[in-house]
């Protein structure tokens, strides 16, 4: 009988259940969009940050302690990474989280009377790791703030073999009055080499003034065939908190728990840490110009985020509590003579309650689903990408759904329990 | 009646205060991005005129008081401490600290006779805080030294940066004017708080202005904030979209079923003979009496809400604009008034003998 | 024993004394009508018959158990064993049929057997109707579900308010007839009613003014 007044009510009442139902569908999905946006916002702005470039640069331990100390400039005794050791970075505990990489050498030649630097770096390096994935990676991703004035890109893999393309810095080229498919010839310490100009970038900084070519041929040039004077690596890393920062002064200082919880968290100085593991000789250290923006700029619009969606989520439930509290005591009527007729205040609340939770859940049901959707809308506006829909946020909506629905309806109930059944049958 | 209110002053909240949010990310965010540092270098056009601090005084007076972060000067000459030539810069460390938050210094900023010293160097000097070192200006090219017996500095804090900064020593431009002499600036950051249009317009507005400064833009930090600021701004739009069309619809359903409810009301007074356009008249009055109490109770409680969200987030106050409410006022007078018609129709339609029957 | 005593009782609201030291006893089969202008008391005294409310001086015995001292709970429980309510409004649930109506009221009771309230409609001469909707019932029709429904449950009291005042005349009289049969079968029935017609047809009838009882008679017509 019980279901049958339940199913009487959900066929025959269907309009009132629906709007109960849509209340709570449109909370919910605002809930599951929210709370999904607000989960993923941290990664997405994260990715976004990622224009600013490397967070991270690593060069060989002592190069220039050595090079000043005896002042030196034969490049002898400079120290170097080893190119062979590149792939590691992408084998690290944190490797996921290491969006871009690129190395680079670079040596000193000499065009039209100017000395200048020629900078060997990757474009867009195609690299095979050891774990069988397969990356590009470079310099293209990495300046992403250059403006390719002519020409286009260099591109290592389309470039035909023949000739040794080169990008110049806009200021040297005007300088130089050359213009892309040009050829220059540079004389470097390894004798007169030509160079076809691919392009010509406007960078705003001091690389306006250089040159840059593919790895390989600056380091046959340089002779120093399969070695790197620095490697730059753009990483997501979590914002540093007390514990990071007491790690980056040193890592034996942690208890080891600490250093676990540390060496496990995409901190900027852990992932420091690991990199200085996996290349010999290296130090790997943060750019604090942009790792620490980035850790202020998340930490900003995740706050930002958690308290709009706060806000709605105090805003849906208040318009269900304020539907469900409406319809329960529209019900006092139908609710008085059932306690006429006999019902207990526990079968009036297990029937009422049982209705506006079956309402509820379907409802939430729909809105978790709509709310997919709106998240999706707003990945795909804003951030270009899918928003990457958290399991967990399923019972956190279902939690949120029923204490609102249940908050909502039991002072409703409370008062229609009170209810005496003569004072509602007589109409007063 | 008062489900119907607070329905409305809710939804009314959340409008205005996402309103005000969404206006005001790009102010707050922007202030953020000044982490990155200076946006906007000014260094000599090469004319005549002297590049000293009149200049860059000059020059800046041209951008608006309230969006310039800060400005400083910087010279660099190569002097020697220890008999190794290090490249020292000579700034104003107030500015510094402005134009440049990401420094990390080991110690303290310096006050007089210190100085603070990039990372690298310190490595090679073998200088740690506090440690004494003694430096000397050999001049450009054969000139004579100016101070045979040098100026003695402490190290007040170790910069750590990650950049090229790690490789210079700091000190403040008067006592680098002691050490090396007159010269002239070799450069100034700016750090200003504006998108990337404006930024644009004030470096021509200072390159026109013939005070051989030129301005340009740090392409990388002006080019990447606008990109970010612009997918922050939008995130907030579509977040504020999304959760006000969900409200306005729950401010709807409410009214719906605010006017349902009065079912018997409606058909007791078109008992008594009242027309349907009277009845129509008086609910939508109450509907737009409601919206306006409810639109105006909400942009109230929307900028006392926005208000919360940026002190708690940006640590600064909100301003409030006037324009809102109105808005606000007239989209939820709007929302309710659309609300109510369709229920006060079609309970319109009913037979009245049987709504007041009781069915 | 009578099956329902009421000894003295009153009921104040504030000021106002609805029920003024009323004292009344209703046998076992008796038919009941109270009567009375608006304002008598006799809706008063038909919520404490009823046992949705309770006297504020008094003491009211129902098949030996006394109302007064009852808490909500027990006398919950007493209407829904003893007692079978009709009402003007009938009341009945909108979104359940007639015959789902019925079963409402055995489920409270005990357990819902659709054959039995089926019989009880087919009683009320509804059995064809079983399966509408309230809203697809006219006035009388109702009227009927909401006596099969009082009955369902074999009370010892039946209790109808007012039961023929939304309905026309050929209804009115279809529930009298009813009423007749019930009486037959040996059914205490109290009718509160100002419809003279419906109060003639009683055994007895009881009139109240300014919440005293004016008269109590018996039909000496009674089953002529």
């Amino acid at each position: 009988m019980f279901f049958r007044m339940i199913k009487g009510a959900f066929t025959r009442q269907w309009k009132k259940m629906m709007m109960i139902a849509l209340t709570v569908a449109l909370g919910s999905s605002l809930a599951t969009a929210m709370i999904n946006v607000m989960m993923d916002v941290g990664d997405k702005v994260n990715q976004e940050l990622k224009t600013y470039g490397a967070n991270i640069t690593v060069v060989p331990k002592s190069s220039s302690v050595v090079n000043s100390l005896y002042e030196i400039e034969g490049a002898d005794t400079q120290a170097y990474l080893l190119e062979s050791e590149l792939g590691n970075i992408k084998t690290i505990f944190w490797a996921f989280n290491i969006v871009d990489f690129a190395p680079f050498i670079d040596t000193k030649a000499e065009l039209g009377g100017e000395q200048i630097r020629l900078v060997g770096t990757w474009f867009d390096h195609h690299l095979e790791l050891p774990t069988g994935e397969t990356l590009n990676t470079g310099v293209q991703n990495l300046r992403t703030w250059w403006d390719i004035t002519e020409g286009e890109w260099l591109s290592e893999r389309t470039w035909d073999k023949d000739t040794d393309p080169v990008m110049v810095g806009e200021a040297l080229a005007k300088r130089m009055s050359l213009h892309s498919g040009d050829t220059v010839t540079l004389s470097t310490l390894s004798g007169n080499k030509d160079f076809v100009v691919a392009g010509i970038y406007s960078s705003g900084d001091e690389a306006d003034d250089e040159m840059f070519a593919p790895m390989d041929t600056v380091q046959l040039l340089s002779d120093k065939d399969g070695y790197l004077s620095s490697i730059e690596v753009s990483a997501l890393t979590t914002p540093d908190n007390e514990l990071a920062i007491k790690a980056a002064k040193d890592p034996g200082s942690l208890t080891i728990s600490q250093y676990e919880t540390w060496y496990c968290t995409a901190y900027c100085s852990s992932i420091c840490y690991q990199i200085q593991e996996v290349i010999t000789d290296s130090v790997a250290s943060p750019v604090r110009q942009v790792a620490d923006s980035e850790g202020a700029i998340l930490e900003k619009t995740h706050l930002l985020m958690l308290l709009i969606t706060i806000l709605s989520l105090v805003g849906s439930a208040l318009g269900i509590t304020n539907l469900v509290t409406a319809s329960v005591m529209e019900r006092s009527n139908e609710i008085g003579l059932l306690k006429a007729i006999g019902a207990t205040n526990g079968a009036i609340s297990a029937l009422v309650l049982s209705e506006i939770m079956l309402t509820g859940i379907v409802g939430a049901a729909v809105g978790y689903f709509a709310g997919f959707g709106f998240a999706q809308i707003i990945g795909q506006t804003v951030f270009g990408s899918s928003i990457e829909m958290k399991l967990f946020v399923i019972p956190i909506v279902a939690v949120l759904v029923i204490a609102v629905v249940l908050v909502g309806s039991l002072p409703a109930i409370r008062m229609l329990l009170s209810l005496r059944p003569a004072e509602v049958l007589h109409g007063r | 009646m008062v489900v119907a209110l607070l329905a409305i002053s809710v939804g009314a909240a959340i409008l205005s205060g996402l309103v005000t949010i969404y206006y005001d990310v790009p102010r707050q965010m922007g202030a953020q991005f000044r982490n990155y540092g200076a946006n906007m270098i000014l260094v000599s056009s090469g004319t005549d005129t002297e590049f000293d601090l009149d200049a860059v005084q000059d020059a800046v007076s041209l951008i608006s008081g309230d969006e310039l972060v800060g400005v400083t000067p910087y010279r660099y000459e190569t002097v020697k401490i220890h008999d190794q030539p290090v490249v020292a810069a000579g700034t104003d460390m107030n500015g510094a600290r402005t134009t440049s938050p990401y420094w990390h210094i080991e110690g303290e900023w310096p006050a007089e006779g210190q100085a603070l010293v990039g990372k690298t160097e310190a490595e090679h000097l073998g200088l740690k805080v506090g440690s004494t070192f003694n430096v000397t200006y050999s001049g450009e090219g054969d000139e004579e030294v100016t101070d045979d017996f040098g100026t003695d500095m402490t190290v007040s804090g170790i910069l750590e940066t990650g950049g090229s900064e790690e490789d210079y020593i700091y000190i403040s431009l008067d006592e680098l004017e002691e050490i090396a002499g007159d010269g002239s600036l070799d450069i100034a950051e700016v750090s200003v708080s504006a998108v990337k249009e404006s930024l644009n317009d004030y470096a021509d507005r200072i390159n026109n202005a013939d005070l051989g400064v030129s301005a340009r833009l740090v392409k990388r930090v002006t080019s990447s904030e606008s990109s970010v600021l612009t997918k922050l701004q939008a995130l907030v739009l579509i977040v504020t979209i999304v959760v006000l069309v969900l409200t306005m619809i729950c401010v709807a359903t409410t009214m719906t079923a605010v006017v349902t409810e009065r079912r018997r009301e409606i058909g007791l007074r078109k008992a008594l003979g009242a027309s349907d356009g009277s009845i129509i008249g008086e609910f939508m009055g109450e509907g737009v009496m409601l919206g306006i109490i409810g639109g105006i109770l909400g942009a109230v409680l929307g900028f006392v809400f926005a208000q919360f969200i940026s002190m708690n987030v940006f640590s600064s106050s909100i301003s409030f604009r006037p324009l809102l409410l109105p808005v606000t006022v007239i989209v939820s007078v709007a929302v309710t008034g659309l609300a109510c018609l369709s229920p006060v129709r079609s309970a319109i339609d009913v037979d009245p003998a049987l709504v007041l029957k009781g069915e | 024993m009578s099956l329902l005593q009421l000894k003295n009782i009153s009921k104040i609201y504030g000021e106002l004394k609805a029920l003024d030291d009323v004292s009344l006893e209703v046998e076992n089969g008796e038919w009941l009508a109270i009567m009375g202008p608006s304002g008598s008391g006799k809706s008063t005294l038909m919520n404490i018959i009823g046992c949705m409310d309770k006297p504020s001086v008094g003491e009211v015995i129902l098949d030996g158990r006394d109302i007064a001292k009852e808490s909500d709970k027990g006398l919950t429980e007493i209407r829904r064993e003893k007692i079978g309510l009709i009402f003007q409004q009938f009341h009945l649930v909108n979104y359940l049929t007639a015959v789902e109506n019925v079963m409402v009221a055995q489920y409270y009771h005990s357990l819902p057997d659709e054959k039995e309230a089926l019989e009880a409609l087919e009683r009320v001469g509804l059995a064809d109707r079983a399966k509408h909707l309230p809203s697809q019932l006219s006035g009388g029709e109702q009227q009927r579900v909401c006596i099969a429904r009082a009955l369902i449950n074999h009370p010892e009291i039946v209790l109808a308010d007012e039961p023929t005042g939304n309905l026309d005349e050929a209804n009115e009289n279809i529930v009298i007839d009813i009423f007749k049969q019930l009486h037959n079968e040996g059914t205490t029935l109290i009718v509160v009613t100002h419809d003279p017609e419906v109060g003639e047809v009683a055994q007895r009838m009881i009139v109240l003014d300014h919440g005293k009882i004016k008269t109590d008679r018996v039909n000496p017509d009674f089953g002529k």
